[in-house]
C-alpha cells in the first residue's frame, strides 16, 4: 500500500479525525452515530469506534461524507 | 453563500425525540439529508433540516419510531405566502419600484459648470428655447445637438462637454479668457481715428497709411491712420485706392480728469439679534409655507435650501429648507475725515489700476480731496500716455476711376 501510495484512511476504512484546538473536530469515513450526549459523542467507524467526550458538545453539519462537532472537547478515545 | 442558498430554499429548525433519534439522523445521512446546528436539550434534540429532506422524513420517522416536530419555518418559500397575504405592501413595493424604474427615464437636474461670463440665468433662458427642462425624457435629449447649440449660441464658448449622470445633466464650458477683439466685428475698409485731445508719442502701423506723425496733436475725431491705400500711376497721379482694415498702436500723450464723490452720511444695517425661522417645502416651482404674518417691521432673510439625493444619483426636483429672518435697523453715520479719505483712496487705486489694466501709462497724478455741498469730492488730474485709435467705416474718396481691388 506505501509503495502504492494509495491513501490510507481510504484502503482501511480508517476513522479520519482532525482536530483544530480543543473546540473543532471534522470526522470523516464514518458509519453513523452510535450515542449522542452534550457530553459525549459516540462514533462507529468500519474498524472501530471513536468516543468523543468533553462539555456541550454539538454536531454542526451532519452528512453522509463528514461532520463536524463543536465545543469542548476534553478527550478522543478509540474503543 | 451557503447561508443565502439554505434561505432561498426554505428550512425548518425541528424537535426529533422518541426510540432513537440517532438512528434517526444516520438514516437521514444516509439518504443524504442535510442535518445541521444539531443540539441536545434533555431527551429531545434539536436541529435544521431543508424543506425538501423534511418531506422525505415520513419513512424514516416510521422506521426509527421518532417524532418531529416543527418548531421554526425560515426562508423565501415561507415568506412569499406571507407577502402575498399583504397586498397593499406588495402593491405599494411594486409601485416604488415602478416609480423608480419610471422617473430614471426622465433628467431632474440640470447643472452648469465652468461659466464665467455667462450667467446662469442668459444659459437658463437658452435651455428653455431648446425645450430642455426638468423633466425632459432622457431619449429626447441629443447631447451632440446640444454641444453645437451651445457653441452656436454663446461665440465665447471655446469648448463644451454635456453628459447625462443618473438623471442629472451635467454641462461643462469653458469660455475664451481672451476679450474678443471690437475691431473684428467691423470688417472691411476702416480708419482709426483719435477719440481725444492729445499729442502722439509713439506709432506702429501695421496696415493702413498714417496720417499724423509723432509730436503732433491730435482733436477727438482726426484721422490717424486711413484705410484707403491709394495706388499711383507712373505720373504720381493716383489711379485708385486699395481698400484695408486699418490696424496700428498709437500712443497718445493727454491729461486726462476723473472725479470721485462720497455722501457725508450712509446707512449701515444694525442686527437687533431677533430672528425668526419658518420651514417650507418647494416642489418644481410651487412653494409650501406655514401662513404668517410679518414677522418684523424691517427685516433681510437668509434661505437655506436641502435637496434630497437618492443613491447619489437620482435627484428629485424637491426641495427642503428654511428662512431665517433677521430683524435689523437702518442707522445712519457719518464719515470722518480719515475714513473719507480711505475710501476715496480706495476708488482712486481701483481706477488706476483699471488704468493699468488698459495699458495706459501715468506719468504725473495730481490729487487733491476737497468737500462739496452735501459729499466728499476727490479731484484727479492725471498726465498719461493712452493707446488710441478707434475703428471708423472708411469713406472711399472719387477718384473717377474704378476702384483697384485686392
Amino acid at each position: 500500500m506505501d509503495s502504492l501510495k494509495l491513501p490510507k484512511d481510504v484502503c482501511l476504512g480508517a476513522l479520519r479525525v482532525t482536530l483544530t484546538g480543543s473546540t473543532e473536530a471534522w470526522i470523516e469515513n464514518y458509519k453513523g452515530i452510535l450515542e449522542y450526549t452534550e457530553h459525549m459523542i459516540i462514533l462507529q467507524g468500519k474498524t472501530c469506534q471513536a468516543c468523543f467526550e468533553g462539555s456541550r458538545l454539538s454536531i454542526d453539519y451532519y452528512t453522509n461524507e463528514d461532520m463536524k462537532i463543536s465545543g469542548c472537547i476534553n478527550c478522543v478515545r478509540y474503543l | 453563500m451557503i447561508g443565502i442558498l439554505r434561505y432561498l430554499r426554505g428550512y425548518l429548525r425541528i424537535k426529533v425525540w422518541g426510540f432513537s433519534p440517532e438512528r434517526f439522523m444516520n438514516l437521514c445521512s444516509n439518504k443524504e439529508i442535510l442535518l445541521w446546528d444539531i443540539a441536545r436539550d434533555g431527551d429531545a434534540y434539536y436541529m435544521n433540516i431543508s424543506l425538501r429532506g423534511f418531506y422525505r422524513l415520513r419513512s424514516i420517522v416510521k422506521k426509527t419510531g421518532t417524532r418531529v416536530a416543527i418548531l421554526q419555518r425560515y426562508g423565501l418559500p415561507f415568506f412569499i405566502p406571507t407577502l402575498v397575504a399583504r397586498k397593499v405592501f406588495l402593491a405599494g413595493f411594486v409601485l416604488a419600484v415602478a416609480f423608480w424604474l419610471w422617473s430614471s427615464h426622465y433628467i431632474w437636474d440640470i447643472e452648469l459648470a465652468g461659466n464665467y461670463q455667462i450667467t446662469q440665468d442668459a444659459f437658463d433662458d437658452f435651455l428653455e428655447q431648446e425645450n430642455i427642462t426638468v423633466g425632459l425624457k432622457k431619449s429626447e435629449l441629443d447631447i451632440e445637438e446640444l454641444e453645437k447649440e451651445i457653441r452656436r449660441a454663446f461665440p465665447q464658448v471655446t469648448w463644451t462637454c454635456a453628459m447625462l449622470s443618473g438623471t442629472r445633466l451635467r454641462i461643462e464650458i469653458k469660455e475664451n479668457d481672451v476679450p474678443m477683439p471690437e475691431e473684428q466685428a467691423q470688417q472691411g475698409c476702416t480708419d482709426l481715428v483719435a477719440e481725444f485731445e492729445g499729442t502722439v508719442v509713439s506709432m506702429i502701423v501695421r496696415s493702413g497709411v498714417p496720417q499724423v506723425a509723432i509730436g503732433d496733436t491730435v482733436e477727438p475725431g482726426t484721422i490717424l491712420v486711413a484705410g484707403m491705400v491709394p495706388i499711383y500711376n507712373d505720373d504720381k497721379t493716383v489711379k485708385g485706392y486699395l481698400p484695408v482694415t486699418s490696424d496700428a498702436d498709437i500712443m497718445v500723450e493727454h491729461i486726462r480728469t476723473e472725479e470721485f464723490t462720497l455722501p457725508f452720511e450712509y446707512v449701515k444695517k444694525e442686527y437687533t439679534g431677533r430672528t425668526e425661522v419658518r420651514h417650507f417645502l418647494r416642489g418644481w416651482e410651487k412653494e409650501w409655507r406655514l401662513p404668517q404674518e410679518r414677522p418684523f417691521l424691517v427685516y433681510d432673510s437668509v434661505i437655506r435650501e436641502n435637496r434630497p439625493l437618492l443613491f447619489e444619483k437620482l435627484s428629485i426636483p424637491v426641495y427642503w429648507g428654511d428662512y431665517t429672518y433677521r430683524e435689523y435697523l437702518d442707522v445712519e453715520y457719518r464719515y470722518s475725515p480719515e475714513e473719507a479719505q480711505e475710501l476715496l483712496n480706495e476708488k482712486l487705486n481701483t481706477f488706476l489700476t483699471s488704468l493699468e489694466e488698459k495699458g495706459v501709462q501715468i506719468l504725473e497724478k495730481d490729487v487733491r480731496i476737497d468737500t462739496s455741498g452735501e459729499e466728499w469730492l476727490m479731484y484727479g488730474e492725471f498726465l498719461v500716455q493712452e493707446p488710441a485709435g478707434r475703428s471708423v467705416s472708411a469713406e472711399i474718396p472719387d477718384t473717377g476711376e474704378n476702384e483697384v481691388n485686392e
